[in-house]
Formats: structure tokens, C-alpha cells, sequence
């Protein structure tokens, strides 16, 4: 008996590590082929090893994608928008769940209701309103559609429930200020969703691809998926060794946040998970 | 009492102030873009005039792709076949890799970093990086066919491969999301339950039926809602992969909405796709909130 459970768990042990390789084989792939010359990109049989590892690309990449450009645009927008989303959700998830006034029910319900309307239906709508405020091809155009979720408010409405009341009134009679309140006592009780919604946000808007891709044609405003793309085109002969490249530039920075960060990645899908 | 009223009322001052610009938003990025998009897709509009000279043309766009359009109904089937594939495939390897790391001290940490890693990554530049490991000369899935001596295949450009190969890429970018939100369902489990239905003589494909599977229900239709509410939707790999090709065999509604809108101009034909499509978004996830119901979800909710 507990021969075959050592044999079952051996055995399970190796069914997970050969998904873990199948998982990890397209990054791997990815890093060999961007040090590869043309000729070993093309190579039959298959090169596995460059024969020298052509640094060069990188840089040729990095000029040719105007890297360097696409990565504080992705950095910035993403940025912006997480703290956008995090201030107008804790604020009025903050007052949903702590204040009783007319109208709170049915404001709760319109922002949960938002959660269930997909973003395609609201694409060419958004598109017009932004084009007839002359925010196409803006840095305006690609964050201020998106700084209020409903996800984000059904969130901190929940983390704000759990703040004592008993804490709020002691500060009210001390003369706190609301505001003051709110900065002070509420923002750090709920950090633990704060930050859970802050790198949810900016992990949706650092892979946002439809929206940048119809609101931006100007190069220096793209974000990295944008700028990907602009070089990608099935149709012709691509330079795979400088697509891997530029592939690479986009994948490193953040898996190695994500490693660095992981135990927090981790809390915040779980959390959400549960939560629905 | 006076003061008791007056911090009523300045408390009901504050939540406004603290509101509205959240309903601001609310309002102009959502309610009204959702209503404006149901609306317009009774009219002949190209975004070139302003909305109030567009022609209204009654159900005519809805007649057109529902009746004409040879591309429209197969986009959906095309979504559906996305779909079925996607949602099955992840959800049960998601599962079973989440309860084979459960149980597995060694590499838990190790494995399920390795498993996320995909989520994390851009899905334009993953997209590429499959392309190539697709791609019929030089690709790395050809080569790795060699090895046990099969016919290289046309991955992306053979109408029968094309869309399951999509697929297997989508499954490799969300395994790792939906095993952890499994994990956590998991980890709610009491272990009580196992240790007690060992001293009864249980199996452990028993325990798993009778015990595992049951108890985590609930989690099991929140990823299966969540999976089929981003399947429905999926545009980014297929625009990156195949531009919908070969001969529209991944051409998904999403993307046949983005063509008719932003090539061809139609963007109230494109509004009724859109509809159409967000209409079947919102069956499915009643449905399965309701099964959600009756699974229970409340014990974890709170």
C-alpha cells in the first residue's frame, strides 16, 4: 500500500513537471531564438543553440520598435489608470458601504450592473464619444475611459464593510474631517484590496491591446502591444529572430516583477476569486 | 438631535461628493455608450456624420447579418467552437493540476509560479512567439512531430487545425489563472473531511467525487462563468495568430464586428452584431449564475 501511493505520487510529481515544461518551453524558445541569426532561424534540420549569441538584436529591436518609447507610454498609461481606478473605487466604495443616503442602492446596483457589460458593445460608442471630444490618437483617449470599474467599486465596497464603525465615529467627534477621514483612517485598513486592485488594473492595461490599437495610429504614443504588432505581419517574410526579440523585451520586465512580487499576484487572483 | 441631523446631512453631502465621479464615469463611459450602441444599430451610420443623420432603418441590420450575411451566423458558430473548446479544456486541466498541487508539498511554490507565468505576459507578445512555434518550416511543434517520426503539420493555416491550435495556446495563457482561483477553493476544503473518510476506508478517486468535487462547487461555476464571459469575447491572439483565416475558419464575432466597423464603416450593422453577441453573454451568465445559486456560492461569498 504505501509502495503504491510512493509510485502514485512519483508519478504525479512527473505528469506536473512535464506540463511545467510545456508551460515554460514557449519562453525558452522565445529567449533562444531572439540570439539566433537569420540563417538559424531558417536552418533545417532546426538550430536548438545560437553558435554565438547575437546581442545585436536586441539593439536592433529596441530601435526598430522605438522601444524604449513604447515601454513609458505602457508604463504611464498603465500607472495612471491603476491609480485612477484604485482613488474613484476606494472613495466610492468607501461611501457605498459606510454612508446611508438616498440613491445608495440604486448607484450600487448601476455599478454592478456595469460589471456584466462587455467591453466590445461599448467599443464603437466610447470610440465616437472620444473621437467628438478630439481625444483620438491622446494620451487622454487611452486612460479616461477606463477609470471608473465596476469591478473596482464592488471591491473596496466590500473591503470598506469590514472598516469599524465605532472608528469612524470616534474620529467624527474628534472633528476629523470627512476627507480627512477617509485618508487617513479608511485607505490604509483596506490596503490589502487597494493593492490587489492596483495590479489588477495595471496588468489589464499593460496587455491591452483592442482599445490602444483603435484609438492610437500615432507611433509615439503606442504602448508595447501596439508597437508588437505594428512590426507584425504574417503575410510577408518576418524577421522571427527580431520579433522574438522585441517578444522578449515585452515578456522580461514582468516576470521578473511577477517573481519578484509573486506571494502579492497570488493573494490578489485568489481574493478575487473567492470574492467573485 | 440638532447636531445629529446636521451630521446626517453632511454625511449624505460627503457620500455625494465622494460619488460623483464615479457616477460621472459610470454614466458617460458605460450607461450611455451601452445605450447609444443598442440604439444606433437601427441605423445606416458610417461615423463620418454626426448620429443625427444617420438613417433609421428599422430591424434591417438585424435582418441583414441574422438572414444574409454569409459570415455572420458562422462567426458565432466560430465563437461557440472557441468557446466549447477553451472553457472545457482549462477548466479540467486547471482542475486537475490544481489538485495534484494541493496534495504536493515538494513543488507546490516552485510549479505554481512556473503555471502563472503565462497570465502575466502579453498576450500580443505570446501570440507572436506561438505564431512561430507554428509556424509550418521553421517551427519548433514540427520539429518536436519529427521526433516521433509524424508529417509536419499547417498549424494556423489548415482550416481543420487552425482554430484547435488557437486554442491550445489560449489554454496555456489562462491555465495558470483559473488553477490558483481553484487552489483557493481547494485550501477552503476541511481537511477533517479527508482525514475521517480515510479511517472509513475511502479511495482517493472516492474522496475526490464524494468530497473534493462537491465542496467546490461553487468555485467551479465561478470559473466556468468567468471562462465562458472572456472565451465569448476573444479577439487579441486570433487578430495577432490568424487575422481570422484560413478561409474564415477562426474569424470569431468579435473580430467580424471589429472589420465591419473600423474597415468597412458600418457601424450600426457592426452595433447589431455587438448586441447580438452581448445578448448571448448575458444567457449564459443568468444560467450559470443561477446553477450558482443552487450550488451554494453564498458560503463563500461571506
Amino acid at each position: 500500500m504505501r509502495m503504491r501511493s510512493f509510485f502514485e505520487e512519483r508519478a504525479v510529481d512527473l505528469v506536473l513537471l512535464v506540463l511545467g515544461v510545456v508551460i515554460v518551453g514557449p519562453f525558452i524558445w522565445m529567449a533562444l531564438s531572439s540570439l539566433k541569426t537569420a540563417q538559424e532561424i531558417a536552418a533545417q534540420p532546426l538550430v536548438w543553440l545560437p553558435h554565438i549569441p547575437q546581442w545585436a538584436n536586441f539593439s536592433y529591436a529596441i530601435s526598430k520598435l522605438n522601444f524604449g518609447q513604447l515601454f513609458v507610454n505602457s508604463l504611464l498609461v498603465s500607472t495612471v489608470n491603476a491609480t485612477a481606478v484604485v482613488l474613484t473605487s476606494a472613495l466610492s466604495g468607501y461611501a457605498l458601504a459606510k454612508f446611508v443616503f438616498p440613491g445608495r442602492g440604486l448607484i450600487f446596483i448601476l455599478a454592478l450592473s456595469t460589471m456584466m457589460v462587455p467591453f466590445f458593445i461599448k467599443l464603437i460608442p466610447v470610440y465616437y464619444i472620444v473621437k467628438t471630444l478630439g481625444w483620438v490618437n491622446s494620451y487622454l483617449g487611452l486612460m479616461v475611459p477606463h477609470f471608473v470599474t465596476g469591478f473596482g467599486i464592488f471591491l473596496m465596497r466590500q473591503a470598506a464593510i469590514s472598516v469599524p464603525d465605532s472608528l469612524l465615529d470616534a474620529a467624527r467627534i474628534d472633528g476629523c474631517s470627512e476627507f480627512r477621514i477617509f485618508w487617513q483612517i479608511v485607505l490604509p485598513l483596506v490596503k490589502p484590496s487597494l493593492a490587489t486592485l492596483a495590479v489588477f488594473s495595471f496588468m489589464y492595461h499593460w496587455d491591452d491591446f483592442l482599445w490602444p490599437m483603435i484609438i492610437i495610429s500615432k507611433e509615439s504614443l503606442m504602448t508595447i502591444p501596439i508597437g508588437l504588432n505594428r512590426l507584425w505581419n504574417p503575410s510577408s517574410i518576418i524577421d522571427y529572430n527580431l520579433m522574438m526579440a522585441g517578444a522578449t523585451l515585452a515578456v522580461i520586465p514582468v516576470l521578473i516583477v511577477f517573481i519578484m512580487a509573486q506571494k502579492y499576484f497570488v493573494k490578489g487572483v485568489m481574493m478575487s476569486g473567492i470574492k467573485g | 438631535m440638532r447636531l445629529n441631523l446636521n451630521l446626517r446631512a453632511s454625511k449624505t453631502l460627503h457620500a455625494y461628493i465622494f460619488l460623483t465621479p464615479v457616477i460621472i464615469f459610470l454614466v458617460v463611459f458605460t450607461v450611455v455608450p451601452l445605450l447609444f450602441g443598442i440604439y444606433i444599430s437601427f441605423f445606416r451610420w458610417n461615423m463620418l456624420v454626426p448620429p443625427s443623420q444617420a438613417k433609421f432603418i428599422g430591424l434591417e441590420n438585424f435582418r441583414y447579418i441574422l438572414l444574409q450575411d454569409e459570415r455572420f451566423i458562422p462567426s458565432l458558430l466560430s465563437t461557440f467552437y472557441f468557446t466549447i473548446g477553451d472553457v472545457i479544456l482549462t477548466a479540467v486541466i486547471a482542475l486537475l493540476a490544481a489538485v495534484a498541487l494541493n496534495s504536493n508539498r515538494r513543488f507546490r511554490v516552485f510549479l505554481r509560479t512556473i503555471y502563472f507565468s503565462p497570465v502575466i505576459t502579453p498576450l500580443v507578445a505570446v501570440s507572436i512567439v506561438w505564431s512561430y512555434i507554428y509556424h509550418p518550416n521553421y517551427g519548433l511543434l514540427n520539429e518536436l512531430l519529427s521526433w516521433v517520426k509524424l508529417p509536419p503539420q499547417q498549424w494556423l493555416t489548415s482550416i481543420t487545425a487552425a482554430m484547435p491550435s488557437v486554442i491550445a495556446m489560449s489554454v496555456w495563457k489562462r491555465l495558470g489563472y483559473y488553477m490558483l482561483i481553484f487552489l483557493a477553493g481547494l485550501q477552503a476544503v476541511p481537511q477533517e473531511l479527508f482525514e475521517a473518510a480515510t479511517v472509513d476506508g475511502a479511495s482517493k478517486t472516492t474522496m475526490f467525487r464524494r468530497i473534493t468535487l462537491p465542496l467546490i462547487k461553487p468555485t467551479m461555476l465561478f470559473v466556468l462563468v468567468v471562462l465562458t464571459i472572456e472565451a465569448l469575447q476573444v479577439f487579441t491572439q486570433i487578430f495577432i495568430m490568424t487575422q481570422g483565416g484560413p478561409v474564415d475558419a477562426t474569424r470569431v464575432t468579435v473580430l467580424y464586428m471589429y472589420d465591419t466597423a473600423f474597415s468597412y464603416l458600418r457601424m450600426g450593422r457592426a452595433s447589431a452584431m455587438a448586441f447580438i453577441l452581448f445578448i448571448i453573454v448575458l444567457i449564459v451568465t443568468f444560467v450559470q449564475v443561477r446553477l450558482m445559486r443552487e450550488g451554494g456560492m453564498n458560503t463563500y461569498t461571506n
